[in-house]
């Protein structure tokens, strides 16, 4: 059965798109019948229609996310066009988009079915203990550039929500086993089943033990992975008005990894290998209510707790959110209203490398939001006007507004245009907390050099330091796009131009009359006096919010589906990353560089039960201080049996062994070499 | 003055009167889809060789106007679908291989005095159908159309589903 590739394209943005279309076109197949939502009007802030969404969203569909072989979740976003995930080492990540990623601090808001695991300490996400069985995701909605408006501040650059099935479409035994030249063992285990007639639930479990990499860069590597998980999922529904969902997660994880931190009187970055320990847990409920055919509302409630200790670093962190919103249709007015709150508990203890200045232990946020469509001409243009307020212990209330336009030039063609305002509110890092990082050496930072090696080349301690007076970034971002269908083949484009303000960056102020005395000793002839002097001297960094930062870019994506066993995808997207600092400071996170990525996917299917999937991506960027890089991952499946089938992996093929990322500035990041993979997989459904 | 205010606000809020019929066409949409499924992956045993068409029935003619739209020219079992609009009496059903009892139409559902439905797949969306003599039911989770279904009532009735699609289901046997 061959899949309409407008519907296919629909599809793959949104299984959503079908309700607007018109009913002669529905694809009645009955796997995507069962994706649709019955109402336009949806709770949890999905796309309404895909096609018609003025914004550059991808979905990543469930077909992908299993065909690919991932085997976690920053694996499946590999796929994604217009995503920069870069590789730390075999269990961290730096991923973002429209920017240049880090591994601790992203912009970018990342949620499974809308709880938020954005940590306020670091701006960051654990991408390693993101634990969610790959097999039971629904699908993964990539939103590329500013989320502001419907999620909340910190999704300046995207959103990413991942989406886990309903327990009714999971009852059942499913396992799977995997093994390989890196994996030693992975094992997932879930089962379903029905609780009367009125509900339905799944429990899971899910064992992993990784090897090192290969090759390390200044270290053997040492990021060995020890991973379990626990989880349940209930979901009830009384009648057709009420529906429940209760879910939780608990992920035990042992990492090994290299890091690096300045823990001594030589004041310079020292390379380790040692550890992480974590514990995360998350619960999560939600009530949705049908108010009626054109109304319907939704409360949730989420708790978070993840709990970290490794070598010099000790971290608490909980989160409680409770989220309501509703949703509703008024002749040609489709409108949206909201409220949110949240929050936060972080502990974090006293090291070597991070000191806090106190007093935020506690983190509280909460606000509104509003959204309105508007129909003016039926079926042919609509406008999308929407702000949300936020209030934020850090930097007080925060407002984002937008606007967008979207206008159907032909039943096949979408042309959206969109401004909006976004927010990244500073990280407790950047607000509160003092950094010690590499040192610095006199010669560099000093008005005059002495002459003598010992001090001109002596590293002095250095600190960077996040204040108060650091403000939260303003992005005001331009983006236009346009989505056509034609027979076999679609195309979707989206083009931007963001401009930050109030951009974090990092002000040297190096107290050169602190270098008096002790130059004045030097002529004295004591130089010792003058070393003891230098070793109690400290020059300090200082967090500010001065820098403007301009992107610019876009993403094409062509899909082409000519058969029904065979269908492609092609990528282009392209990004430029620009700062302009103030007189004496430079770039806290990124520096000025352009990005390339070239994209292409194929899915298909060989014989009956055979199906091979390949998905190769050429890396062409100056953002991460590596050489560029084509990879190439390969997935053959073969079903032998109804129940049971089998798949070979091969990853990072072509590439051989090569660096993802290499901004070795940061203190603690100390990645490896990436290594090609092959990875053998048996699965039982039954 | 402020009570009135209020109430005001709150029926343009909540109490909004079901102006769009987009909404409810397309869950009778969705549901006619649904049948055309569970009507080309089942079999009917005592099917007549005679047959010309496959008819789909249901009391509510707002059904009927959206399935003949979502389901024109589609073929089960090589047969073209027909959606018809019928009375709830066993002469009018004897034409029907699938016949859909929406929560407007129920009442004339339980007023009907039928005898045992052979050969008829019995389809509806309302609490307790399944014992009210019906073979399947649908429901929503999570804004997403769902179904109950009893394989032994369908068996009785002559009709045989594929697993591929009892599986999907809730399947209430006891």
């Amino acid at each position: 059965m061959k899949i309409d590739t407008k519907l296919l394209l629909m599809m793959l943005v949104s299984p959503l798109a079908m309700a607007e279309e018109p009913l002669n076109d529905l694809d009645l197949d009955l796997d995507s019948l069962m994706a649709m939502d019955v109402q336009v009007t949806s709770a949890m802030k999905r796309a309404q229609s895909a096609f018609d969404t003025a914004s550059s969203i991808y979905v990543l569909t469930k077909e992908q996310i299993i065909r690919s072989g991932a085997t976690s979740i920053p694996e499946a976003l590999k796929m994604v066009p217009g995503l920069a995930v870069r590789q730390l080492d075999n269990n961290q990540w730096a991923i973002t988009s429209r920017g240049v990623a880090s591994r601790f601090s992203a912009k970018l808001l990342v949620m499974i079915d809308g709880q938020s695991f954005y940590t306020p300490k670091f701006a960051a996400v654990y991408w390693e203990t993101l634990d969610v069985p790959l097999y039971d995701i629904e699908r993964i909605e990539v939103i590329r550039g500013q989320g502001g408006l419907l999620w909340g501040s910190n999704a300046s650059n995207g959103v990413i929500n991942i989406i886990t099935k309903n327990s009714i479409d999971t009852r059942g035994v499913y396992a799977d086993l995997s093994s390989g030249s890196q994996i030693n063992h992975d094992a997932n285990l879930r089962y379903g089943g029905d609780i009367g007639n009125q509900g339905s639930f799944r429990v899971y479990g899910h064992v992993k033990d990784g090897d090192e990499s290969d090759k390390g860069i200044s270290l053997a590597p040492s990021d060995y992975t020890e991973q379990y998980s626990l989880g349940a999922r209930f979901d009830f529904t009384p009648n057709d008005e009420w529906s429940g969902l209760i879910q939780g997660n608990i992920t035990e994880s042992t990492l090994g990894q290299n890091f690096r931190g300045v823990i001594d009187e030589t004041n310079r970055n020292v390379s380790f290998s040692g550890h992480l320990d974590r514990t995360d847990s998350r619960i999560m409920a939600r009530i949705e209510n049908r108010i009626s055919d054109d109304a319907n509302q939704m409360l949730q409630t989420s708790w978070l707790k993840q709990s970290g200790s490794q070598t010099f670093l000790q971290e608490d962190f909980s989160s409680f959110d409770i989220d309501y919103q509703m949703n509703f249709l008024y002749g040609d007015l489709k409108f949206d209203w909201g409220l949110n709150y949240r929050y936060n508990d972080i502990s974090f203890a006293e090291s070597s490398f991070v000191r806090s200045d106190g007093g935020y232990n506690t983190l509280e946020q909460y606000g509104a939001l509003v959204q309105a469509q508007y129909t003016i001409i039926d079926n042919k243009l609509d406008v999308i006007l929407g702000a949300k307020v936020e209030h934020n212990d850090l930097t007080g209330w925060e407002n984002q507004p937008l606007a967008r336009l979207v206008w159907k030039l032909q039943p096949n063609q979408v042309l959206w245009t969109s401004i909006s305002k976004s927010v990244r509110v500073p990280s407790l890092i950047e607000f509160n907390d003092d950094f010690t990082i590499d040192g610095q050496r006199v010669e560099e930072v000093s008005p005059i050099t002495t002459g003598i090696d010992m001090i001109d080349t002596y590293y002095i301690r250095t600190y960077l330091n996040g204040n108060n007076d650091v403000k939260s970034e303003e992005s005001t971002s331009y983006e236009l796009g346009y989505r056509l269908s034609q027979g076999d083949w679609g195309v979707d484009l989206s083009i931007y131009h963001t401009e930050v303000s109030d951009v974090l960056a990092v002000e040297v102020d190096a107290k050169s009359e602190q270098f008096l005395p002790i130059f004045a000793l030097l002529q004295q002839g004591e130089i010792e006096l003058a070393m003891q002097s230098l070793a109690s001297t400290s020059i300090n960094f200082d967090l500010v919010s001065n820098a403007e930062l301009t992107t610019n870019g876009g993403d094409i994506i062509l899909t082409w589906q000519p058969t029904d066993t065979f269908n492609a995808e092609v990528g282009y997207s392209y990004n430029t990353f620009n700062y302009d600092l103030a007189e004496n400071t430079f770039e806290a996170i990124g520096y000025d560089s352009t990005s390339r990525q070239l994209f292409a996917k194929t899915d298909i299917q060989l014989f009956e039960n055979h199906r091979l999937f390949s998905s190769l991506r050429v890396e062409n960027s100056d953002a991460y201080n590596t050489d560029n890089y084509t990879v190439l991952d390969l997935t053959w499946q073969w079903a032998f049996h109804p129940n049971w089938s089998a798949a070979v992996m091969g990853k990072n093929l072509f590439a051989g062994s090569h660096i993802e990322y290499s901004n070795a500035g940061e203190t603690y990041t100390l990645p490896n070499y990436i290594d090609e993979s092959v990875t053998f997989k048996l699965t039982a459904k039954f | 003055m402020i009570k009135k205010w209020l109430l005001g606000l709150l029926i343009s809020l909540w109490l909004i009167p079901s102006q769009s019929v987009r909404a409810i066409e397309t869950e009778n949409a969705l549901k006619a889809g649904f049948l055309f499924n569970f009507a080309r992956y089942s079999e009917w045993s005592r099917a007549q060789d005679t047959q010309t068409e496959f008819v789909l029935c249901s009391p509510d003619n707002h059904f009927i106007d959206v399935a003949s739209v979502v389901l024109a020219k589609r073929m089960v079992n090589h047969l073209p679908i027909q959606s018809k609009a019928v009375n709830l009496t066993e002469t009018d059903l004897s034409q029907c291989q699938v016949l859909f009892i929406t929560s407007d139409t129920l009442l004339l559902w339980q007023a009907a005095e039928l005898t045992k439905l052979n050969n008829i797949m019995v389809v509806g969306e309302t609490e307790d159908f399944i014992e009210q003599g019906g073979h399947i039911r649908f429901f929503l989770s999570g804004g997403k159309i769902r179904f109950e279904v009893s394989p032994a009532k369908l068996t009785q009735a002559n009709i045989n589903m594929s697993s591929k699609v009892l599986r999907l289901g809730r399947v209430v046997d006891n």
